[in-house]
């Protein structure tokens, strides 16, 4: 079959593959019906994440057909179409039972490496490198997916695939940050971050109560995406100071929550975003962490900064004293997928949800490292490059 | 150039590793090397004990000092096994997984396109390296 396959930092291919199969009796095989890019693919690319090994098949936001089930599985049957979560549980284990499924103890089958970076390892998440199990991903015709009945889910009618693709991770991911926040009825939220999953929080939030939604970015097509299709105000972080403008808007106390939704290679302006591109060049910090200390700054005391944006390591200058002082509860963590997907589809399918605006790119695999470069470099306004196989 | 980048990342990357494993080793949190290696499984401890325990753990208890103690909140079992080197700690993973989902997730044998020489060689070691954890 055809995968796309990292080959290299910056370097994506279009290779001939052999089929998945069932390695274990709960395993399912899904046809991959659409396979989206995702943010944090791009720090794979840019080799940022050292277990990457060439001929390694990427892609873990999915959606497509059962065909094939293992043995041991019970719920899903042949000719469902399901939309798969990006990041593996097993179900059983006491963090899947406690809902924290990305903490899962037994997706991820070579946990060494993540062990003695952080302590302990998370859950393995398919085409997301060695360290995160070595799971082949989703950008190819097919996909062997583990414990198939608690990780696939089936997709209501009526839900056109360009929306429940991003069941699979960006809405799920966003819901959970508004989440983990506790966002109560009257807050002002900020997210940091117009891609897919700060469009997908800023959407959570609303529903989840909040008054006002304040939205970060610097693309223009984003933020008026962000205004247009879930209801943000926006700020131009290229136009104006945002710590002074967050406070303007909330009558000097900051936002009650602060999301963060870009991750260890966000962008910003001035001589901290420099200091951060020369330390991580140079490899003396592995993340850049310019928006996340802005989120601590900006937010209000005793306030909740949420953290989606992924992280690998060590981010320099962390602003701890901001943290302690403010009184501040930083919440954190991979998404727990499979908590929220049956709720997000059945909310898609009575039309409070919509991502399929995200869905800027419809492209063959075949052109998967065009649609990587477009995504990367968000040229011709992408903000999503979905690909079928 | 990108092969050359991708050594560097690499290096860089065990270099790291290397120094948290010093940082840590010179905290004083660790005084030497573990002597225990220790996993909670979501079971009754009357699983692991006696002639309840799976065929895997009677082997292991064989040749290793073993021991079974109830969690404390009701969370299952502690499993720890001392002088565990890291087929031992790939075993005592492998007891957990099976006791609870039923089955040791396999990895090798999926999909997978062109590999470099030296990844081909490299793959098995680091996967490997990575089932067993450095202690």
């Amino acid at each position: 079959m055809k995968a796309l396959c990292w080959a290299g930092v910056n370097e994506l291919a279009v290779q001939e593959v052999p089929d998945p199969a069932i390695l274990n009796r709960q395993d399912v095989v899904v046809r991959v019906v659409a396979s989206s890019t995702c943010g944090s693919d791009l720090h794979l690319l840019d080799g940022y994440v050292p277990t990457m090994m060439a001929g390694d098949v990427i892609g873990h936001e999915f959606l497509g057909e059962v065909v094939e089930v293992g043995p041991d599985v019970r719920e899903r049957r042949v000719g469902e179409r399901v939309v798969v979560c990006s990041i593996i549980g097993c179900g059983r284990c006491r963090n899947c039972r406690a809902e924290m499924w990305s903490l899962c103890d037994n997706s991820n089958p070579d946990p060494g490496f993540l062990e003695t970076l952080n302590g302990h390892a998370t859950a393995g998440i398919f085409g997301y490198s060695h360290a995160m199990g070595g799971f082949a991903g989703s950008h190819a015709e097919y996909i062997r997916v583990p414990y198939g009945d608690v990780n696939a889910f089936p997709v209501p009618e009526g839900v056109a695939d360009a929306n429940a693709v991003f069941a699979s991770d960006a809405v799920p991911t966003g819901w959970m940050g508004a989440d983990i926040a506790g966002i109560r009825p009257g807050d002002v939220v900020a997210v940091w971050g117009c891609g897919g999953v700060g469009q997908m929080a800023i959407r959570a939030a609303y529903l989840m109560g909040a008054e006002r939604v304040i939205a970060i970015d610097r693309f223009p097509e984003r933020l008026t995406m962000a205004a247009e299709r879930v209801g943000a105000e926006t700020l131009d972080y290229e136009k104006v100071d945002v710590l002074d403008a967050l406070k303007e808007a909330t009558g000097g106390r900051g936002p009650d929550v602060c999301i963060e939704a870009v991750g260890m290679e966000g962008h910003g302006t001035g001589a901290q975003y420099a200091y951060d591109r020369i330390k991580q060049a140079t490899r003396l910090q592995t993340d850049r962490g310019l928006p996340l200390r802005q989120a601590i700054h900006a937010c209000r005391k005793g306030g909740t900064v949420s953290v989606l944006g992924v992280y690998l390591g060590f981010v320099d200058k962390f602003p701890m004293g901001a943290v302690m002082n403010k009184g501040l509860t930083l919440r954190s963590g991979q998404q727990h997928g499979q908590r929220y997907i049956p709720m997000i589809l059945d909310r898609m399918s009575r039309g409070e949800i919509d991502a399929s605006h995200l869905l800027t790119h419809p492209m063959s695999l075949d052109d998967g490292p065009r649609g990587y470069e477009l995504f990367k470099n968000k040229e011709d306004g992408c903000v999503r490059a979905v690909f079928t196989p | 150039m990108v092969a050359k980048r991708s050594i560097a990342v690499a290096a860089l990357a065990a270099a790291g590793v290397v120094a948290v494993r010093r940082a840590r080793a010179h905290s004083g949190l660790r005084p030497g090397p573990a002597e225990w290696f220790a996993v909670t499984v979501a079971c009754d401890p009357a699983e692991l004990s006696a002639a309840n325990r799976p065929d895997a753990l009677a082997e292991l208890a064989e040749h290793h000092e073993v021991r079974i103690t109830p969690a404390p909140g009701g969370r299952g079992t502690e499993l720890a096994v001392r002088s565990a080197d890291g087929s031992v700690r790939e075993r005592v993973r492998a007891i957990k997984q099976l006791l609870e989902t039923g089955e040791v997730l396999r990895v090798e044998g999926q999909p997978e396109g062109h590999r470099t020489v030296l990844g081909r060689a490299a793959l098995p070691v680091t996967r490997q390296l990575m089932r067993r954890g450095v202690r």
